[in-house]
């Protein structure tokens, strides 16, 4: 028998697990070719067309909604990665990876309305707090610091984004030798030296692929959004209202499919890179193990 | 040592139990709360400290105890699809797929969920619905001639919506548990001639336990708890515990939605101790050493 088993269920089992993702996307691209029909979803005739996709750009108040939306995401990756960064660093050294892993993993095991609610009368709570704080204090800055807003938001986001970054910085850290980091103290490098110039160039893929994780994750997220976000309007929740309050208009089936194309795009992107990337890897390793073997 | 080397020491050790200070504070800290805030009596359009079990009362002796039930119900049928389906792709990746490419087949899961559940969910409704997808391929196959109509507002609906969701996460728990499963002792049973079902029941489940039901825990909790799915695709009776509380929440019963929010947190620990007891879930970070 090969590695690989009887050669035709070999193929089956693959042709299945392929069958599985499409299953998976099918909702989606279907939702990309009604996106594309002038006469809409359900229509007997399909004519194609762009004019759907069209219309989003012209719709002033989804271009907002869309702002909005880029300036949470970046934000919430520019304070997610460096957090997971060090989060991903302290669990490497810790005595206490169980408590430490369960404490950053444990935001992926409460579901998105739970953690918004509990979130919102937190957050309710302490502008409570600040308010009564600031007012007694006549500090009115402290006054609408956790008032729900742009900064509510962002903090659901973070704690939403923290676990998924975590792993996939941890995983990439993973195959980062420590020795390299005590070499270049050893050789007189500060700790920031270390990791800026050693560290960090290896690990940059995974950081990066993190960031990419990061944005589409807090871009595409509405409950906690929604629930957190006070007084301003989302990409997702925008959409949502659309669909709840008009049903599906052929303008929402363009907005899915832009914002999924765009998330597609991405993740395609850095797939494959990364996978040109580790097999370039993957080949100057097997070089420097085996000095005399050709490259072939 | 310097003051000002030892100020940069304890600076720094500080920098890296920040992440851990920000999700005890902003997490840790609003999920044990909700357990004290459930409590508090009722105002008009908030809360006051007291102590009253009211809002668990409201919780246990009405329908939504039914209804937290039913969605119980319907995840875990979510859950044993998700395995059905998820787990064997999980284990013909780590058993027959080359190592270096093992990973790279798992990152194809990743891209269903890189699109927004909302729009994922959202887009179930033209797939299901009377005239939809589902439907129209079967009557041009000839499978049906009239369009079901019992798919979508559905209990059937809601768990097609959770297994479409969620399932990804399966493949991700069970490629990650099957890594406890050393390659050579599916080489062993073949040559014993154990058959697939002798495999999957003496050798496979029980070396990747620990993966598969945190993966399982995963899929139940959501199930239970992301109100989108029986919002768009249940009917009128389709509510679970994210609906129960983002409802209450509506209402301005914030009382009742931290008392569906500390269930929910009792459940999720219960679960997971319940787990750790069983197959000790530490060894999904270090299952190589078990």
């Amino acid at each position: 028998m090969t590695e690989y088993g009887n050669p035709v269920t070999y193929g089956l089992k693959w042709l299945y697990l392929l069958l599985i993702v499409c299953l998976l996307m099918s909702p989606v691209f279907y939702v990309m070719y009604i996106s594309f029909n002038e006469n809409g979803f359900g229509a007997r005739h399909y004519v194609f067309t762009l004019d759907w996709y069209k219309v989003i750009f012209t719709d002033r108040q989804m271009l907002t909604a869309l702002s909005w939306t880029m300036k949470l995401s970046i934000a919430t990756m520019l304070i997610t990665i460096p957090l997971s960064l060090l989060a991903a660093k302290y669990y490497k050294t810790t005595r206490h990876k169980v408590l430490t892993v369960f404490l950053l993993l444990s935001p992926l095991f409460v579901s998105s309305d739970i953690m918004g609610s509990a979130l919102l009368v937190f957050f309710k709570n302490l502008n409570g707090v600040f308010t009564f704080v600031g007012d007694k204090y006549s500090i009115l800055w402290l006054q609408s610091w956790f008032e729900l807003g742009f900064t509510t938001a962002l903090i659901g986001l973070i704690i939403y984004t923290i676990p998924y970054a975590f792993i996939v910085i941890l995983i990439t850290m993973g195959r980062y030798r420590q020795q390299q980091t005590e070499a270049a103290r050893a050789c007189g490098a500060t700790g920031w030296q270390a990791f800026t110039d050693i560290e960090f160039p290896q690990i940059r893929p995974g950081v990066f692929s993190a960031c990419a994780f990061t944005i589409i994750l807090a871009f595409n997220e509405y409950t906690r959004t929604n629930l957190l976000k006070g007084g301003f309007d989302t990409f997702t929740t925008v959409l949502v209202s659309e669909m709840l309050n008009t049903g599906m208009s052929e303008q929402s089936y363009a907005m899915s499919s832009l914002v999924s194309f765009i998330a597609i795009a991405i993740i395609g992107t850095i797939i494959i890179v990364t996978l040109l990337k580790s097999d370039s890897i993957a080949q100057r390793e097997r070089v420097k193990a085996e000095p005399g073997s050709n490259e072939s | 040592m310097s003051i000002r080397s030892g100020i940069t020491t304890s600076l720094t050790r500080w920098v890296f139990i920040l992440p851990i200070a920000f999700m005890m504070l902003f997490f840790a800290l609003p999920m044990i709360l909700t357990a004290v805030w459930s409590v508090f009596e009722r105002t008009m359009f908030w809360m006051e400290p007291g102590f009253t079990l009211f809002s668990y009362e409201n919780f246990f002796t009405s329908a939504r105890l039914l209804n937290f039930l039913a969605s119980m119900y319907h995840s875990s049928i979510a859950v044993l699809i998700c395995l059905v389906l998820g787990f064997p792709i999980a284990v013909f990746v780590r058993r027959r797929i080359p190592q270096a490419a093992q990973h790279r087949v798992v990152l194809l899961f990743i891209l269903p969920f890189m699109v927004s559940e909302t729009i994922r969910v959202f887009a179930l409704r033209p797939v299901l619905q009377r005239n939809g997808l589902v439907n129209g391929a079967l009557m041009k196959l000839g499978v049906i001639t009239e369009p079901l109509t019992a798919i979508l507002y559905t209990p059937l609906g809601v768990i097609i919506g959770e297994v479409l969701s969620f399932l990804p996460f399966i493949v991700f728990s069970g490629f990650l548990a099957m890594e406890a499963v050393p390659r050579y002792i599916f080489e062993i049973c073949e040559d014993l001639g154990a058959n697939t079902f002798r495999v999957y029941k003496d050798i496979i489940l029980p070396l990747a336990a620990p993966g598969i039901f945190a993966g399982s825990v995963f899929i139940f909790v959501n199930g239970i708890g992301v109100a989108l799915l029986p919002n768009i695709l249940g009917g009128p009776g389709a509510v679970n515990a994210g609906l129960i509380a983002t409802q209450a929440i509506s209402a301005l019963d914030f009382p009742l939605a931290m008392a569906v929010s500390a269930i929910m947190t009792a459940t999720l620990f219960l679960l997971l101790y319940i787990g750790h007891r069983l197959f000790d879930l530490t060894h999904i970070l270090d299952p190589v050493n078990k």
